[in-house]
């Protein structure tokens, strides 16, 4: 990466922090109202924001204990960056906490008044926990590596002799040992990465008066999206390492990674058809009410457009790159099922309705006839598979591509988890309810992006993001 | 010792919304401004919400008025994680203003949404507020309380005279100003006072009782329908 590029992107970084300080300035001297957060949609972005990295940090100790507890060694270029991922996410996470609360000057009230029947103060007892098995478990990852770099950047030799803590054995036996601690800190660190994600699953399903959250299933499905997303994440930035930093990772690592991600994205799908057609065919109507909302009110463009480009278009694009399909197959197979599509179509009953006519109608003044969405989704859909798998662009840019969407993805399924459940029920009847983020809270979400940006500068800056050797086998 | 629990008679209930200003009087329940109410922030611990009778459309419109419904076995205080918000030793669900952390956890906790939130400095002291009741600085979740100082103050009164709590002693602001007596109050552990023969009725029933929250809040239902 050329050096301009560095400083603007660095710049960026900067000047996205430096609004989100000023907003948050005027956050806390006026309060929450600088927000578009009301009765009943008692949160919003930043609890979204706070689920979806609590996520992305879960995932990734759970792809960097593949290495050392299960011992899959090809992922081993990776473990380095998926642990500094999982402590940078945690980071942004507790940022989120904070910004959120309406006495952040009480903060500490968590810790002198706890109650430990909360699920809030579960969640804090566990990143605490986390917090240190993450930071233990990237020591003893990057320690060796650190004692030799001392040697080779003397420019930086104070700070790695500060973060190697003067524990500078370099003696086979020391590195031994620290593979030992290694393996025993990936077991308990994958446990308490379930438990960090469980339990702040169960700070909404645990809430019996919201039927959309108030789900047993909704534990396990954060898992297994923490995971989908922790591995798209993961490649999205170990790609970036490798292209643009020109890191040591090996293509092969980037594609192993990635038939990971494929195989995970329909286990996320069908937890989520699960719950879905739980609700849909019970019928329920508290429960109903929400997933109306979820998929037909105000923002079903976030549900369906998760649905479509976070999981079934990436899941399409990485199948078709792994099984290495031909652009005409592809097309003919994608043209073929086109009047199938246009027949079925209007047959579903709870296609999104005039969703697309809707926005599109409104953007373009045109007329679509009814139920021509899913269609129009296939075709749009299709265009872009095909431009996937184009064999000009590089593979590792192309799982890139399907990974990045994931992570929105997630990111869009975490907000209709939260918000619709807000405010598309009420036992009483109350007026109808809405939400949308002023752009006061858009900047201090984006600074909070800008600080993940800058971690890992910083880190990519300062530390070997890849271990230098194959250690002892 | 006491259960304080309300009866409310929406046979009775004329919509007139004379308990939402006693109580916003009572309470120093702030006005939050046009602004602020468009979007969705009014604070009214007292409120009465308006239905259409699904039998009579554009005919009938059915009042409920909602307060706290001050349940035995309260969502909200379950999920607090500084102990902000209690069921205390009398059944009222109380919200200590200088202890919350302002999370609002409590408030999706509640299925009646009867907690509200300060997004700003709705008001600051100055004359002409109920001085027993302290004003919320923004940030921190408030909600009714009975006019749980109302207790206070009888109890106090009570003891300077050297006698017992006289039965409707102490009966908070909506419950007082009720032109058609719709809002009735008192000592539900009491088997013989007006609000437990009153909750004893066939027309009474819970709102969300499927929740188990069990509130103290108990409605009677319109005649017309319910015999």
């Amino acid at each position: 990466m050329a050096r301009w590029m560095r400083v603007g992107l660095v710049g960026f970084l900067l000047a996205l922090l430096a609004g989100a300080l000023y907003a948050y300035g005027q956050q806390l001297t006026v309060g929450l109202a600088v927000t578009g957060l009301n009765s009943p949609a008692y949160w919003g972005l930043y609890i979204v924001n706070f689920v979806f990295f609590i996520g992305l940090s879960a995932g990734g100790i759970i792809v960097a204990s593949l290495v050392h507890a299960f011992g899959l060694h090809q992922f081993r270029p990776v473990a380095r960056i998926a642990e500094l991922m999982a402590i940078g996410c945690l980071i942004l996470a507790t940022l989120f906490i904070l910004l959120d609360l309406g006495r952040p000057d009480r903060l500490l009230f968590l810790f002198r008044h706890g109650r430990p029947q909360s699920p809030l103060i579960w969640d804090v007892t566990v990143i605490n926990i986390y917090l240190f098995i993450s930071l233990t478990y990237a020591y003893f990852g990057m320690r060796a590596d650190l004692v030799r770099a001392t040697g080779q950047v003397p420019r930086q030799r104070w700070l790695y002799r500060l973060l190697t803590l003067g524990y500078t054995d370099l003696s086979p036996r020391a590195l031994a040992r620290d593979q030992k601690i290694l393996r025993v800190l990936a077991v308990v660190g994958l446990v308490t990465a379930v438990a960090l994600h469980t339990v702040t699953a169960w700070i909404l399903g645990l809430v019996k008066a919201r039927p959309g959250w108030h789900s047993a299933i909704i534990a396990p499905l954060f898992i297994v999206s923490a995971t989908v997303s922790g591995l798209a994440l993961l490649l999205v930035i170990a790609i970036f390492c490798r292209r643009a930093l020109r890191l040591p990772i090996e293509e092969e690592v980037i594609k192993a990674l990635g038939i990971l991600l494929a195989f995970s994205i329909p286990v996320l799908g069908y937890f989520l058809f699960a719950e879905l057609l739980t609700v849909l065919y019970a019928r329920d109507p508290a429960a109903v009410h929400v997933f109306e909302e979820m998929m037909h009110g105000r923002y079903a463009l976030v549900f369906w457009g998760n649905l479509i480009f976070g999981l079934l278009f990436p899941l399409a694009a990485l199948g078709a790159i792994f099984l290495k399909l031909r652009r005409r197959v592809v097309l003919w197979g994608g043209l073929l099922a086109v009047p199938v599509i246009a027949v079925v179509s209007r047959q579903i009953p709870w296609a999104p309705p005039s969703l697309l006519s809707g926005v599109l109608g409104t953007a373009l003044g045109v007329h679509l006839p009814p139920r021509t969405e899913p269609l129009l989704l296939w075709l749009v859909g299709l265009a872009m598979l095909l431009l996937l798998i184009d064999t000009r662009w590089r593979l590792d840019t192309r799982i890139g591509i399907a990974a990045g969407l994931v992570v929105i993805g997630v990111l869009a399924e975490r907000w209709s988890i939260v918000v619709p459940s807000l405010i598309g029920h009420s036992l009483l009847p109350y007026p109808p309810a809405h939400y949308v983020p002023t752009g006061m809270e858009l900047i201090i979400v984006g600074g909070v992006y800008g600080v993940g940006g800058l971690l890992f500068a910083l880190s990519a800056w300062l530390l070997p993001l890849v271990e230098s050797e194959a250690p002892e086998r | 010792m006491a259960r304080w629990g309300m009866v409310i008679d929406l046979d009775r209930c004329t919509g007139c919304q004379a308990c939402v200003m006693a109580c916003k009087a009572e309470n120093n329940v702030p006005a939050v401004g046009m602004k602020e109410a468009v979007r969705g922030r009014i604070i009214s611990w007292m409120q009465v919400l308006t239905e259409e009778d699904e039998e009579h459309p554009g005919e009938v419109r059915r009042f409920l008025p909602r307060p706290c419904l001050q349940c035995d076995d309260p969502p909200c205080t379950k999920v607090c994680p500084v102990n902000a918000t209690q069921l205390n030793s009398e059944g009222i669900v109380t919200q200590i203003y200088s202890r919350c952390i302002g999370c609002r956890y409590c408030m999706p906790a509640c299925p009646y949404n009867v907690k509200f939130f300060n997004w700003r400095t709705y008001q600051k002291e100055r004359p002409g507020q109920n001085p027993d009741v302290s004003v919320r600085p923004r940030g921190v979740v408030e909600k009714c309380t009975f006019c749980h100082h109302r207790l206070q103050k009888a109890r106090e009164r009570a003891l300077a005279e050297r006698r017992e709590l006289v039965p409707g002693e102490y009966v908070p602001a909506c419950a007082e100003v009720c032109p058609t007596r719709a809002i009735i109050f008192g000592d539900l552990s009491d088997p013989n006072s007006e609000v437990s023969k009153l909750a004893r009725s066939p027309r009474a029933f819970r709102l969300g009782e499927e929740l188990g929250t069990k509130p103290k809040v108990i409605y009677l239902a319109e005649g017309e329908r319910h015999g």
